[in-house]
């Protein structure tokens, strides 16, 4: 029993970060044209085979496992990369067809992530992308972008553009079961907890430099106990997110109940978090050029994504946790 | 990351529970007086005589010398067990003094009291809170005077649990009339039977008397009594906080599941005024299983903990925001029953074994000031965890 990155994890955590800092950085969102998996970097991401973690190698991949993807994920999350890098990665763990896996694998291909809204359906990623990932906790259905008529829509988030689907041809492939729901929900779970933490870096950063009535905000309990509360949520979601990855990787009975909680208390803490951190920043927090706003609208995309809170407390109120 | 109990670790776990189950008490403990006492000596007793005593405590000291996991794993089946619980006339012998005198203790304080304390004989109280200081301990100002090879002790102690029913008592004082704030300290073991000591229950919102003043005119305690140095006892103090802020809740932190899946099911078998069953209600069923994930995270917070706390060998300052996240969950969980128990919950007769959820209710404030306040706690961690620029002296 050990609930914390170890040896190789903390090797692959930490190039991930160095990685995901220089070639998706934040900053990239307060230029133009910023939304979206762009093809050279898709390709490159897919040269060093990060699209591919927890595919096992006889399919193509690292044959790493869920805890790696999850390590992946929440550096992602930190620096707000769009939700189709995730929909590439689950790609790669449902697509059948070697050859379309490998091409997805090596990011020759792009993959959108396709949602259900009501009667119609909803596409984060880019506009090239060549297909389409929909998935619901039974199954992965996978479209072809090419006949399907979009409608773009303005995004909030500016880390991924939406374009508006009214009528949805047949899949051309359908993977069955819920391995590929469960990989999305920790991938969402891991980005909004690097979300979480890259709201608390900012705002702890600041209090230590920024003055007012003569003192640094961070000796006023005002607000050093905010902060204090936000470390944690950060704490109580960062553990129930390692543990969730590793029941998945163990093929523990209750890895779903654990996925379900992990992925509610990240979004709590998403969300709280971005937004004590706007309203601790005081004006600047407000400002287009600040970070603080980025996190905040990427938080509401991805808490919305692969369990929303209403069905996950649905199934948490009745699930039973294994002994 | 690995969640595999090792072999001996889920040994332990199927003697612990074979154990459990043919042992734990059939009666109810009495809520008040010395018959509750006496009913946690003799549980205390019968763990003792069976070699399940002192689970924190080294083997050295006739303890078991567990792992932080094994310990997990103890609390977990005291849990499933439904045991007596922890926190009882015995927890500040076994979870403060004990672990101190082992910490700081010369030989022959270990050798009369660590025995006694583990078998039930002897129970102990704290004594470092006064009427002003609390959150603010450096503050203390009962003083003790050095007279010959005793220390004479005069002033008087705040919200001291137990004390009516403590054999001893850690006791925290000013020996250095010049000193201030940290300096000047020194921690005694004080005799609860020594002339002078005046016990004065407090009545508290829960309608008992389990914590009072304690008044102290003149009391002498031999010198002998010092453990670490007289005027370096905040050292000692902070020891034995230390022993409370890592372990000392993992209970309660275990217990809050199974104490919020009883609440799932008396809110399916509880109808509302208008008739439904409680848990029909949308906004009673999410704030349920809110908290139910909280408390599956509090379990996972405690695992992650320990895990790196068996690693480095001492406890980090994490405690301090599993003590906020465990007191905040407490109360939702109060305050969400409080809504499906409907009038039902205003009956209270002051006994936890009749009302217990009412009696919760009005415990968590108890849990979020004792110990340190929720305020203090967030002021630890922003000290240690975040290092922001210091706010207090």
């Amino acid at each position: 029993m050990y609930l914390a990155p170890d040896g190789d994890e903390i090797e692959i955590a930490n190039a991930a970060a160095d990685f995901l800092a220089d070639a998706l950085a934040i900053e990239r969102l307060h230029g133009a044209d910023a939304a979206d998996l762009k093809a050279p970097l898709r390709q490159l991401l897919g040269e060093m085979g990060w699209f591919a973690l927890a595919v096992p190698e006889a399919m193509g991949g690292s044959g790493l496992s869920s805890v790696e993807h999850a390590l992946f994920f929440r550096e992602a999350g930190r620096q707000c990369a769009p939700v189709d890098l995730l929909a590439q990665c689950l790609a790669a763990n449902a697509i059948s067809d070697a050859d379309l896996r490998k091409s997805v694998i090596a990011g020759e291909i792009g993959i959108a992530l396709m949602v259900k809204d009501g009667k119609h359906h909803r596409v984060f990623g880019a506009d090239d992308a060549s297909y389409a990932l929909l998935v619901s906790p039974d199954e992965a259905r996978l479209y072809a972008m090419a006949g399907i008529a979009t409608t773009p829509r303005p995004a909030l988030d500016p880390a991924n553009s939406i374009r508006l689907v009214q009528d949805l041809p047949d899949p051309i492939e359908t993977a069955s079961g819920g391995s590929v729901w469960q990989l999305g929900q920790l991938g969402t779970a891991a980005m909004l907890v690097g979300i979480a933490e890259a709201a608390l870096d900012l705002i702890v950063e600041y209090a230590k430099i920024r003055e007012t009535f003569g003192r640094k905000i961070g000796s006023w309990q005002a607000v050093r106990h905010p902060c204090a509360d936000m470390a944690m949520r950060v704490e109580a979601a960062r553990s129930e997110l390692w543990y969730a990855a590793t029941a998945l990787k163990e093929g523990r009975s209750d890895a779903a109940i654990h996925l379900d909680a992990a992925k509610h208390m990240a979004n709590l803490a998403a969300q709280a978090n971005t937004d004590s951190n706007i309203q601790l920043h005081g004006g600047i927090g407000v400002t287009d050029e600040h970070h603080a706003h980025l996190l905040l609208k990427h938080a509401m995309v991805l808490s919305r994504l692969f369990g929303s809170k209403r069905g996950l407390l649905s199934r948490l109120l009745h699930a039973r946790l294994e002994d | 990351m690995d969640l595999h109990f090792s072999q001996d670790d889920q040994d332990f776990r199927a003697r612990a529970r074979e154990w459990l189950t043919a042992n734990v008490p059939t009666a109810t403990r009495p809520a008040h007086g010395p018959a509750s006492a006496q009913f946690d000596r003799d549980w205390q007793r019968k763990m003792y005589d069976h070699g399940w005593a002192g689970v924190s405590w080294p083997k050295a000291f006739g303890g078991l010398g567990l792992s932080g996991l094994q310990q997990v794993i103890w609390y977990e089946e005291l849990a499933r067990a439904r045991a007596p619980h922890y926190i009882n006339t015995t927890y500040i012998a076994l979870m403060h003094a004990g672990p101190t005198l082992i910490a700081r203790g010369t030989d022959e304080q270990k050798a009369f009291h660590l025995s006694r304390i583990l078998s039930g004989e002897s129970l102990w109280c704290q004594g470092f809170s006064e009427p002003n200081a609390g959150s603010d301990l450096a503050s203390l100002k009962t003083r003790g005077v050095v007279d010959g090879d005793h220390i004479v002790v005069t002033g008087a102690k705040m919200w001291t649990t137990d004390a009516q029913h403590a054999d001893f008592q850690e006791l925290l004082i000013r020996t250095d009339a010049n000193s201030e704030r940290h300096k000047g300290l020194t921690w005694l073991i004080c005799d609860m039977t020594s002339p002078g000591i005046d016990v004065k229950p407090i009545r508290t919102m829960l309608q008992d008397e389990h914590v009072n003043m304690v008044f102290y005119d003149e009391v002498r305690i031999p010198i002998t009594n010092v453990v670490g140095e007289i005027n370096k006892g905040w050292s000692t103090a902070l020891a034995t906080l230390s022993f409370e802020r890592g372990l000392g809740f993992i209970g309660d932190q275990l217990e809050l599941y199974e104490r919020v899946c009883r609440a799932i099911d008396l809110a399916e078998r509880t109808r509302l005024d208008d008739g439904r069953f409680a848990i029909e209600d949308d906004g009673i069923a999410q704030r349920l299983a809110s908290i139910k994930a909280d408390t599956i995270a509090i379990r996972s917070m405690t695992l992650a903990d320990i895990a790196e706390t068996d690693r480095t060998g001492e406890p980090g300052p994490k405690g301090s925001m599993m003590k906020l996240m465990v007191t905040g969950t407490h109360k939702a969980l109060s305050e969400v029953v409080s809504e499906i128990l409907g009038w039902s919950f205003l009956e209270f007769d002051g006994d936890r074994t009749n009302h217990p959820w009412t009696y919760d209710y009005l415990w968590s404030w108890v849990f979020s000031i004792s110990g340190g306040t929720s305020e203090i706690q967030r002021e630890i961690t922003a000290d240690r965890i975040l290092g922001l620029p210091k706010a207090r002296i």
